[in-house]
């Protein structure tokens, strides 16, 4: 009898301790530390004034409208872009095996060493690279066009890296729409856009809310690409980066606290829009 | 017609994600010490050119003694992972299936894992090593990477699981099975594709990973992480190419099982 | 009668205070065949799977075996169950799904294999054992279940909704192979849970009418059938005419209630004391309703309306409107062959042994008679 009730608690108990080590008590730390003035565990001042540097710090704006700015414009791409691809996945591939050997193929990006895809970019479109010297070869221009250093490039990096997880959660979302609703639309004289618009994609939100918000809390803390990458751009990341390198971890950590805090709106915003748990079911 | 473009549309995409591939796996067999185009000749010295005096950038991976640390490093933490992460994302699945309170706040708890940012996790754990004066080693990196990769294994398993499970356990139950032999004999067996699917998506999650891995082990680290840093110090060659197309080979070959195992239904 | 199961004063709980099960007394004998019989969510499910271990209970007792389950847990208990979707084992063979129950107990191979074999002959299942569940057919499936749960030779057999989802013919041949398995095993009673009353009154040895988490009435299908304690009771166990009417006159055998149709008299049951002018259900079975012809004399007549008439092959119903709605229900034989009119009046009648009047509508709280009569 006493398994049956307290069986199931025991059970969570694993992942809950190692949630609560790994996950739950390193963020509350930061937060912690983020009002300290020097690092310290023994009575350590707290204080304000991390953040009233960050927010007086002129940096700051540059900093937060690149990440963010990034960010939002990855997560935009990627849905335009990927939007089609899991309509057609959905409703103009047939066969089921063709849709899972796609989606299978779309994991790619992810298994490619981080490091690679981003700096495989730079015999791409770099000065030597192979784009400029079709371009030469072609006699379309006649020195190296720069076509690496500008902010496409990393969308387009992160584009690549992010699609699958775009596709994904609206493809599970249209799949699962009921075809008689759309019967029912044509059957009314609705016209085509209508039935898209109405119907399906209204019905498709929760898989683009969920595709939408991963993208971009995965952009958000991502530093390797922006620093590999030769453009250079100042992303929140970064500057965590450098001062937790710098060893100046209370500011690292008012940093680490925004960036936290910009992450779980965005997903608070996610999780009020979306019951996510129907998508598990 | 329709059919049609989108066919095109999809090609479209695959060929731009393949891209970087493509030229990663070009590219490291590239001779000579830079990374320009046009490619003359084409060599497996970066693999296994024996070394001859050169400075240490520039060694054949095979032969660098660095590089070996990295892998082997990769992956012991990597199977560590996998171990955990199967065990921890079977026990919570099947915890997590009955009615008990607090289980939707539980499983965003656990959402957590993979949506807040590496940069602030592996910070925290930095400090909370410092704090109990703990050493980093492949544990840590191992731990900070389940925490990563249990949420994608416990939502593939949830979703998976077979509705009739509960009636198959309460029957076993009625047929004197106790609840340690009902496991064993009844769930595990028709959940183990599952379960071993969530060890190796543990395996690779973490085998790329270079954020998390990186505030968490110190020294040569993994092969990901290790490249990273290589990259930061040491000019541009066909090397770090190659070394990306091993990392990358040892992904695939998880990703083929993995989609093997995913294939078969127990249903 | 020696009991297998004891139970009193059932409490169960769910979660936001409703109560599934609000206070069974219940003795089950060895060897009996009882049936649990109740609409659906009355609360029968919850029963068995108490009684097996599968569910825990809130307040009062269990026994089984004269010992207490309340810390038993289901697999130590003397019990076996059979679900309703008979969940076979989907990744083990026929053989291997009946030897399971075996196998917990530790019984040795060649123990098994006899036993297995023996049960398999008996359930016509023999061949099937390299088969799995989903190579077989649903009959099949039924059967291969019923053996797994038989096997271990439990003290009570628990069988839930056994006869539901599967279509007439396959329901008369399963349960009349569940009475013929339960002649020849000695020592298990078999307790089954139904909705429909046929299986009730055609397979018990002894039956429990469930309403909303309560017991209506325990006892012979026959006594429930020709003395339902409530109404519902009543109606739930065959077919029957009710009408709600006021006592008007008792006399030591016999009572007159007044209806919407009209005056009725019916036989005395027992020394009740009933009140004039208390309300009460007047019933009577439509076997025991003829059309009288021109000069019959009966206790009871009444002029109705025929309607119309469902034929069930044996026996036919004849449906007659006596005013304002008010239906009567006559069964016949087949054989009779009576040439009736539509929409013409005939006398119909009855005999006032044959009606009962039912003061209590239900053993529920609040039930209002003319709610149950009239549909709720």
């Amino acid at each position: 009898m006493y398994i049956q009730r307290y069986g199931k608690y025991l059970l969570l108990l694993p992942g809950i301790i190692v949630t609560g080590f790994f996950l739950v008590v390193p963020v509350i730390l930061i937060v912690v530390v983020s009002f300290m003035q020097y690092f310290t565990m023994k009575s350590p001042t707290l204080t304000l004034q991390n953040y009233i540097d960050f927010i007086t710090s002129p940096q700051t704006p540059t900093i937060l409208a690149n990440t963010f700015g990034m960010s939002i414009a990855a997560s935009l791409l990627t849905l335009l872009v990927g939007y089609p691809a899991a309509y057609f996945l959905a409703f103009r591939i047939e066969s089921v095996k063709t849709r899972n050997y796609i989606i299978s193929l779309l994991l790619v990006p992810f298994l490619i060493d981080w490091n690679a895809r981003t700096i495989a970019w730079i015999p791409i479109l770099g000065e030597y690279g192979a784009v400029n010297y079709i371009l030469q070869i072609l006699n379309i221009t006649r020195e190296p066009v720069p076509l690496l250093f500008s902010r496409w490039t990393l969308l387009i990096i992160w584009l690549q890296t992010n699609i699958l997880f775009m596709i994904f959660p609206i493809y599970l979302a249209l799949i699962r729409i009921d075809p008689d609703l759309i019967n029912a639309a044509r059957v009314l004289k609705a016209p085509p856009s209508k039935v898209f618009f109405n119907i399906i994609f209204k019905l498709s939100l929760p898989g683009v809310a969920v595709g939408f918000t991963f993208v971009l809390v995965n952009t958000l803390g991502d530093y390797i690409t922006p620093a590999l990458w030769a453009g250079g751009i100042q992303v929140l990341g970064l500057s965590i980066a450098s001062f937790a390198a710098n060893f100046v971890w209370p500011y690292a950590a008012t940093l680490s606290t925004v960036l936290v805090l910009i992450a779980m709106a965005v997903l608070f915003i996610l999780f009020k829009l979306v019951d996510i748990k129907k998508l598990v079911e | 017609m329709k059919n049609k473009l989108a066919k095109i549309y999809i090609a479209a995409i695959i060929t731009l994600i393949y891209l970087p591939a493509a030229f990663m796996i070009v590219l490291s067999f590239k001779s000579g010490a830079n990374i320009s185009f046009p490619i003359e000749r084409f060599t497996l010295d970066w693999y296994i050119k024996p070394p001859a005096g050169e400075y240490a950038a520039y060694l054949s991976l095979f032969h660098d003694r660095q590089v070996f640390q990295a892998l082997q490093n990769s992956i012991i933490v990597s199977m560590i992972v996998a171990i955990l992460s199967m065990l921890l994302v079977t026990t919570t699945a099947l915890a997590l299936r009955r009615r008990i309170a607090g289980r939707d706040l539980l499983f965003y708890l656990f959402l957590l894992g993979f949506l807040t940012p590496g940069v602030a996790v592996g910070l925290g754990l930095n400090f909370l090593f410092s704090f109990l004066n703990w050493e980093f080693s492949v544990w840590s990196a191992a731990l900070i990477n389940v925490v990563y990769a249990v949420p994608f294994g416990l939502i593939l398993m949830m979703a998976r699981f077979n509705p009739d499970l509960v009636f198959y356990e309460q029957a076993a139950s009625a047929l004197k099975a106790s609840p340690f032999r009902t496991f064993r004999k009844i769930t595990l067996p028709l959940i183990i594709y599952e379960v071993i699917s969530a060890a190796i998506l543990g395996f690779l999650l973490s085998w790329g990973e270079v954020i998390r891995t990186q505030f968490a082990l110190k020294g040569i680290g993994t092969l990901s992480t290790f490249i990273n840093v290589q990259l930061g110090v040491n000019p541009l060659t066909p090397k770090w190419y190659a070394a990306g197309t091993v990392v990358s080979i040892v992904s695939f070959a998880g990703l083929a099982v993995f989609a093997y195992l995913l294939s078969k239904t127990t249903r | 009668m020696d009991t297998i199961v004891e139970i009193r004063r059932l409490v169960k709980r769910y979660k936001g205070n409703i109560n599934a099960l609000k206070g069974i007394n219940l003795e089950i004998g060895k060897d009996e065949f009882f049936v649990i019989m109740g609409p659906s969510g009355c609360g029968k499910s919850t029963l068995l799977k108490i009684i097996a271990g599968i569910l825990d209970y809130d307040e009062g007792e269990l026994y089984i075996g004269g010992k207490d389950m309340k810390y038993v847990p289901p697999h130590k208990r003397d019990v076996s169950l059979m679900l309703e979707n008979y969940a076979l084992f989907p990744h083990m063979n026929i053989y291997d799904n009946i030897a399971f129950g075996l196998r917990m107990l530790n019984k040795d191979e060649t123990e098994i294999e006899k036993e297995v074999s023996e049960i398999m002959k008996l359930l016509e299942i023999k061949g099937l054992e390299k088969r799995y569940p989903n190579e077989i057919s649903g009959g099949q499936r039924q059967r291969v279940a019923l053996a797994r749960a038989l096997v271990i030779r439990p003290s009570v057999l628990l069988l839930d909704e056994p006869l539901s989802h599967i279509d007439y013919r396959l329901q008369r041949k399963f349960a009349s192979l569940l009475k013929d398995i339960h002649r020849k095993i000695s020592g298990t009673a078999f307790v089954l849970t139904t909705h429909d009353q046929h299986h009730g009154l055609s397979l018990a040895d002894n039956m429990a009418i469930m309403n909303s988490g309560m017991i209506e009435q325990v006892g012979k299908p026959e006594d429930i059938y020709m003395r339902p304690k409530t109404l519902f009771a009543a109606r739930f166990v065959g077919e029957i005419n009710t009408w709600s009417g006021e006592v008007l006159e008792i006399s030591h055998d016999s009572v007159w209630v007044k209806t919407s149709i009209g005056v009725l008299k019916a036989s005395r049951q027992n020394d009740e004391e009933i009140p004039n002018g208390q309300r009460v259900g007047y019933i009577v079975r439509p076997e025991n309703i003829r059309i009288a012809g021109i000069n019959e004399k009966a206790d009871n007549t009444v002029e109705a309306v025929f309607e119309g008439m469902f034929y069930f092959g044996h026996y036919i119903e004849l449906v007659f409107n006596a005013g304002g709605n008010e239906r009567i229900k006559i069964t016949t034989p087949t054989y009779n062959n009576l040439d009736l009119k539509i929409n013409k009046k005939y006398t119909l009648g009855w005999s006032s042994r044959d009606a009962k009047i039912v003061s209590k509508p239900s053993i529920l709280e609040g039930v209002d008679i003319e709610d149950l009569i009239y549909g709720r």
